[in-house]
């Protein structure tokens, strides 16, 4: 079924409307799916078609490979491939002028039903996609169930989470939306070196706080936690108050996060 | 592992990490598991998250502590008592596993009667640990389901390595809880390939596979197959070189990828003995602190500029890929190594690592079975021996390599050297999760720098009272080898009487102090324990 993709891409390719692909693939003799970059549309040997197989579905920072290459090659045009949290990550990374729309063509690919409730993702497809179908969003039971809790076993559940924390930085490594410059996290005012775990929740909330009308959801950073913390339900939580409170959601539509402090680029005159 | 050697017959991990998930009770003794395999510490507390009952026995407060259903601060190198205390518990209330014992082992009798002298008062004394956690340590080990026993160096750096291994295996055969999935003992190994280096045979006394030097049909098969005549006698262990060294027995040493000049026990003796070497050769990815002090360095390559395999802690032999092309002048080992022996009269003719491996599968029996087109994705767990096999997942299922698994009567020996007047303090070393090892390879990494820059020595707030001494003030560290100066941090980690020192740091390095003195059999020495007295530097002489 995802020969639509693979042929899609090679007519990008080779028509010249991107000059690399940031997608998938297979080794030969290998089960493990790799990123790769295609940029002969001739030449796409190994492209990864089983994207859409359950709920393990192979899934890697695509996003944040493609932020890094266009930093280094800002003049390329590149093409990836992108869910619907992918294509939520391009539109925040837009917003915040840390990537430029003309640089990215994006190759869309809806979620299966299986991966769409294993993520609980509230909506799992791009606004265009070449594959699959759409299949409607799913609210977060697990929200709903740590939200539940009386506020004292609601601490004592989440201070014994992040006390397994090794400090690892995965979950800000992985992160799409994770693009400063200085992190907070490496500030020696709020959070002491050197002992795991980190201060907590002090570690934790502070990248909580900083998620807040930017997280879009795309679950890499608990997939990336080597210690099980369920990275997702707080990023989902805190953006819930976001929506709440401004009727705002990452990745939805053209304005800018409330919490955008920074202001518009010089030359957008909309504020 | 030569105490789980002598118990079972042979030395590994007997379970898979991921059984660890599934198990009903996790008994982790000497090892830091969160930060020092952090990975294995997720699936521990996977299992404890479904119920499964976690024990620590750590002299320290360390991060899995926290999620213990009991954390016993044992003293220092007081291991073989509170092993021998919980099975006398076991045994007075009869909770060992009978049948087990009676078809499976042999030389109960010797054990029982020895147990029989450590009664919870008696360790007590020996251990500090308070009867009542013994008994509950004891019941929550030997009544689980299925249990298993999790360790590492905080179990073999001791002048008694072998006999704390020798008594976990005693406590799991006891209890029935080897063999089975989810019940075994397990030695963490602590470097990525280290299973892998010792499964090769880079041990004095064993070819790879633990096939014995000086067991004539093996030496003969390796003499035929290598067209070579070998030596029917064991090499000398690390331990035993360096007295070789000063005797003038020893006058090369060909060092790889080893850092005995910040990692082995007193360094004044160490660097004294590299120094009377006609030779030192150093074959590492930087120029350590050993390798400062070589005639020839050989600069090798890292993980990604490499073909071939490592074996992790479960007996797993895993494919790496070379990614990038060895940089500047550096050589992969395979190819330093074949042109050293071509140049030294033995050429081997090998193209490609997956030969090596052909190599291993023909003359290692346990091995038989591994090549690289079946290990391209997970990776086969030994015993394989044969192209059908599908690889051990725990070993000792229905019969101990050894035949009967064997009981070994172990009395308390106590640590070389105690506290006493003029050292009244004792002295830890081990690892903190920011830095590996002699920090050749961390302490080149800015990020883990700012995480830690530089040595410490954890001591209680109550100690440090007594001494009239600040957090963060900069000590003297005695003992009766040498002394270094270092910053102390005042934690209650620390219990009162004992200090911690990690042995990254080679501007404080902890083997200064540390005490030569090894076991009598692995020749391990006693990084674990010695003696030591903290003193104020007096600002106003020292200028």
């Amino acid at each position: 079924m995802s020969e639509k993709i693979a042929k899609h891409v090679s007519e990008l390719l080779k028509q010249g409307k991107i000059e690399a692909f940031i997608g998938l693939k297979e080794q030969q003799g290998s089960k493990h799916i790799i990123p790769h970059i295609y940029t002969d549309g001739d030449n796409l040997d190994g492209f990864y078609t089983g994207f859409n197989e359950g709920a393990d579905a192979k899934r890697y920072p695509l996003v944040k490979t493609l932020f890094h290459i266009s930093k280094r090659y800002p003049e390329a045009r590149l093409g990836i491939l992108a869910r619907g949290c992918d294509e939520r990550g391009l539109k925040e990374l837009y917003k915040w002028n840390q990537l430029n729309t003309e640089q990215v063509v994006t190759v869309g690919l809806a979620c299966s039903k299986e991966l769409a409730e294993f993520c609980e993702c509230y909506k799992p497809y791009p606004d265009e996609f070449v594959e699959g179908e759409k299949v409607p969003g799913v609210d977060s039971e697990r929200v709903k169930k740590v939200s539940a809790l009386e506020e004292p076993e609601r601490l004592k559940f989440w201070l014994d989470k992040f006390s397994r924390c090794i400090k690892c930085y995965g979950c800000r490594n992985i992160c799409p939306m994770c693009f400063c410059k200085e992190c907070s996290l490496e500030e020696m005012e709020f959070i002491e070196t050197g002992k795991i775990p980190p201060e907590n929740p002090i570690f934790h909330l502070t990248r909580a706080v900083h998620m807040a009308g930017r997280c879009i959801d795309c679950g890499l950073c608990e997939e990336a936690c080597p210690v099980d913390i369920p990275l997702r339900i707080l990023y989902k939580k805190v953006n819930n108050i976001i929506m709440d409170h401004y009727s705002y959601r990452p990745g939805f539509g053209e304005e800018k996060s409330p919490l955008n402090i920074l202001g518009s680029r010089p030359d957008e005159n909309n504020s | 592992m030569a105490g789980l050697a002598a118990a079972f017959g042979s030395g590994a991990m007997t379970n898979s990490i991921a059984e660890l998930e599934d198990t009903k009770c996790i008994f982790i003794i000497g090892s830091n598991t969160s930060e020092a395999h952090p990975l294995i510490a997720t699936r521990i507390l996977r299992a404890k998250e479904k119920g499964a009952k976690l024990i620590v026995a750590d002299p320290r407060k360390i991060q899995i502590a926290s999620y213990a259903d009991c954390h016993v601060q044992q003293r220092l190198g007081s291991d073989v008592a509170l092993i021998n205390g919980m099975m006398n518990i076991i045994l007075k209330e009869g909770w060992e596993d009978k049948e087990f014992i009676s078809e499976r082992t042999e030389g109960i009798d010797a054990l029982r009667e020895m147990v029989e002298k450590f009664t919870p008062e008696k360790v007590e004394a020996i251990s500090g640990v308070k009867e009542q956690d013994l008994r509950k340590i004891a019941e929550l080990y030997a009544k689980s389901e299925v249990s298993s026993i999790v360790y590492a160096m905080g179990i073999t750096q001791h002048i008694s390595g072998v006999d704390n291994v020798k008594s976990l295996a005693n406590l799991a055969m006891m209890c029935g809880n080897m063999g089975k999935e989810g019940g075994g003992v397990n030695p963490l190994r602590g470097q990525n390939n280290v299973q892998g280096a010792c499964d090769m045979g880079a041990l004095p006394n064993v070819f790879p596979g633990y096939q014995k030097v000086g067991d004539e049909k093996v030496t003969e098969k390796f003499e035929k197959d290598w067209n070579v005549k070998l030596s029917r006698k064991p090499g000398l262990t690390i331990t035993d070189m360096f007295p070789a060294i000063e005797e003038g027995r020893l006058k090369a040493l060909y060092v790889l990828a080893e850092n005995p000049m910040l990692s082995d026990p007193d360094l004044k003796h160490v660097k004294k003995a590299l120094s009377a070497l006609d030779l030192l050769i150093v074959q590492d990815l930087f120029l350590t602190e050993t390798a400062q002090l070589a005639q020839v360095y050989l600069p090798g390559v890292s993980f990604a500029e490499k073909d071939g395999t490592f074996v992790n802690t479960e007996r797993r032999v895993q494919r790496i890929r070379k990614v990038i092309e060895p940089l500047g002048e550096s050589r992969s080992d395979l190819k330093i190594i074949q042109e050293l022996s071509a140049k030294m009269g033995y050429p081997m003719e090998y193209e490609d690592p997956s030969q090596v491996q052909e190599e291993i599968a023909r003359l290692t029996p346990s091995y038989g079975g591994i090549t690289y087109s079946r290990i391209e994705n997970d990776g086969l767990q030994w015993p394989c021996p044969n192209e059908d096999h599908p690889g051990t997942v725990y070993l000792h299922k229905d019969k101990f390599t050894r035949g009967l698994g064997l009981f070994h009567a172990v009395d308390y020996v106590p640590p070389d050297e105690l506290p006493d007047e003029e050292y009244p303090l004792a002295l830890t070393t081990g690892r903190i999760f920011a830095h590996f090892h002699t920090g050749t390879m961390t302490r080149k990494s800015s990020a883990l720098n700012k995480e830690v820059e530089k040595g410490f020595l954890e001591i209680n707030p109550k100690d440090a009272n007594k001494l009239g001494i600040l957090g963060g003030e900069k000590v003297k560290a005695i003992s009766r080898r040498g002394e270094i100066s270092i910053e102390v941090l005042l934690t209650e980690r620390m219990d009162e009487g004992v200090v911690f020192l990690p042995f990254h740091f080679a501007e404080s390095a902890a083997n200064v102090i540390t005490n030569p003195a090894f076991d009598p059999v692995a020749k391990i020495p006693e990084y674990k324990v010695c003696a030591v007295r903290i003193e104020k530097i007096d600002e106003k002489k020292e200028g």
